[in-house]
């Protein structure tokens, strides 16, 4: 399965064109952010002191909460090529199991996913410091990773399911642009949440991949939240985490962090075994 | 004799089809034997099966006397396969592609490094070792994908229809190397083809036709017993060289303006050439091939 593993992790990062097509969320994102979504923001909200610093981690936050979708899905690319060139022919009759095959298409999606949310993470801590901000705590850090490590397990479960219907190269791409077009609208990432309609907030909050965005803007976003909101009621500093998708609240009720955590952990197990449901099935 | 292959009445059912219809065959250990057949006549099926690839309906096959129902673990370790398609990734060099692959089946280091250098020897890939597989040209693919599937250093070597598609003189060399796998190394290949001229140099041959088995034997065999030598003659005098046929008793057909006249063998031509003299202005003698042979047997061309 390592040896397995190994060659889709190569065959990823050699075709550069996939690896970078695979960042298209995070691209799509910080275009229209550069282009207009950001002025608009800050000129609404320039009473606030350090602004800068407070909508970069709002949006490193969501960059990190959709990097690992397009990543998976770009990584599930291999997988779709062996199918579509018959490669896999060549794997089913050599003596390797089945279930290490699936586990090395899922082991190098997982971990493509986060590498390259990694990378994310770090080239954006240095813009957020080189734009005015400070760096990150070393336990916010960790905290992070470790964020990073759960949401992608999670998204590679949900891409992993969906890839499983793919037979061929053009209905994956189509797939994976879509998806990597329309995540931003379903975490709350192009428009915040409490500019939305009540019905596509309450899509937003059954999403699962939006409650990894609201855990990253949770930990990334505390310190500027503090520096920005001192000596302003915090009715107000509440009122900014419901609009900005910082914690959601179902009927009232806070949605605690755990609960967050948990939905993440749900979904990968649900989606886990659909998707091997699914692809083992298949012969 | 050791059988290395044994199929009783395989059969393979999809939907509505029967695309194998109880095939029974055995091919004996470090022999060449061609399997042949038209388009859709069940040769691919019949591969993929023994390779371990796709289920089967009915019937029961042992390779190296491992039951390939419940040992195609086993199995799978001691075939080597070569696939129409190309199956190596072309973002990969030949030697990473040779690596990984090895490593599908034995995960010492010096194993792997061992055993790729023999099968790049053996297929002369040598020069072209670190290039990408994608930038190969179509000869030099195929000799990379045999090197694939003899990385592991298999009894059987399956191939389908493994010169398909490439020039006449790299189908040489490439035919070449597969003979002398089999030859030098004592390997017992396995393939399918469409070029007769293959066939007629492999031990035995199969030939399938709608799922089934129309013909076997050795190409001697089957050049006997199907195909025939035939002289054609140019008439002179039409009439007069019916007649003199019609007086032989000669049974023969009209095809272009020319006698064809089918004959036991070709010395059998010299007595009707003799009596003919006076009617025809020219001739010419045809021993049977095997492209007669496979016309007779499936009354269809096989490379259309």
């Amino acid at each position: 399965m390592m040896v397995f593993m190994k060659r889709n992790l190569k065959l990823f990062f050699r075709d550069r064109s996939a690896v970078l097509f695979s960042l298209l969320a995070v691209f799509i994102i910080i275009a229209l952010y550069a282009v207009f979504l950001g002025d608009v923001w800050l000129d609404s909200m320039k009473a606030l002191a350090n602004v800068d610093f407070l909508m970069n981690t709002w949006l490193v936050a969501g960059l990190l909460a959709v990097a690992s979708v397009t990543t998976t899905m770009g990584a599930f690319g291999v997988m779709i090529e062996d199918k579509v060139k018959k490669i896999d022919k060549d794997f089913y009759s050599s003596p390797i199991k089945r279930s290490s095959l699936t586990g090395g298409y899922l082991g190098s999606a997982l971990l493509i996913g986060i590498i390259m949310s990694l990378v994310t993470f770090a080239a954006a801590e240095i813009y957020i410091v080189l734009s005015g901000g400070a760096w990150l705590d070393a336990v916010s850090c960790l905290k992070i990773v470790l964020l990073i490590f759960l949401s992608t397990l999670m998204n590679t479960s949900l891409v992993c399911f969906i890839v499983s219907f793919i037979n061929s190269n053009q209905a994956f791409s189509t797939v994976s642009t879509i998806i990597g077009t329309l995540i931003g609208f379903f975490t709350g990432i192009y428009l915040p949440i409490g500019s939305l309609p009540a019905s596509v907030q309450t899509l937003i909050k059954v999403f699962p991949p939006s409650h990894a965005a609201a855990l990253f803007r949770q930990v990334l976003m505390e310190a500027p939240m503090q520096t920005s909101f001192n000596g302003i009621p915090v009715q107000y500093l509440n009122e900014f985490k419901y609009h900005m998708g910082v914690t959601y609240s179902f009927g009232g009720h806070e949605i605690t962090p755990l609960v967050s955590i948990l939905i993440l952990i749900g979904t990968s197990a649900v989606f886990y075994g659909l998707s091997i449901l699914n692809m083992s099935g298949k012969r | 004799m050791n059988k290395i292959i044994e199929v009783t009445n395989l059969r393979k059912n999809y939907d509505s089809l029967t695309a194998v219809k109880d095939i029974s065959f055995y091919v004996e250990q470090g022999k060449l034997f061609s399997y042949l057949g038209p388009n859709g006549a069940g040769k691919s099926t019949t591969i993929d099966i023994l390779c371990t690839f796709l289920d089967f309906s009915g019937g029961e096959v042992y390779i190296d006397g491992l039951d390939l129902r419940r040992h195609s673990q086993a199995i799978r370790k001691i075939i080597g396969v070569v696939f129409q398609d190309s199956i190596l990734d072309d973002l990969l060099t030949v030697r990473e592609n040779l690596t990984l692959r090895a490593g599908l089946y034995t995960s010492d280091k010096t194993e792997i490094r061992n055993a790729v250098y023999e099968a790049v020897q053996t297929t002369e890939l040598g020069e072209i070792i670190d290039r990408p597989y994608g930038k190969l040209s179509g000869g030099q693919r195929r000799r990379a994908d045999i090197a694939r599937a003899l990385v592991h250093k298999p009894k059987i070597l399956f191939l389908d229809e493994p010169t398909t598609g490439l020039d006449p003189q790299t189908r040489k060399s490439i035919w070449n190397t597969i003979k002398q796998l089999q030859s030098k190394n004592g390997m017992t290949v396995f393939l399918t083809t469409h070029y007769m001229e293959e066939a007629a140099e492999s031990d035995y041959v199969i030939v399938i036709d709608h799922g089934e088995i129309a013909a076997k034997g050795t190409p001697a065999e089957l050049k006997t017993r199907y195909s025939s030598d035939t002289v054609r003659l140019f008439a002179s005098d039409e009439a007069g060289l019916r007649q003199l046929l019609h007086d032989q008793k000669l049974d023969f057909t009209m095809s272009a303006g020319e006698f064809v006249v089918k004959l036991p063998d070709t010395m059998s031509a010299i007595p009707v050439l003799e009596n003919c003299q006076t009617c025809i202005s020219g001739f010419q003698v045809l021993q049977g091939t095997m492209d007669d042979a496979f016309i007779g047997i499936t009354g269809k061309e096989l490379r259309e």
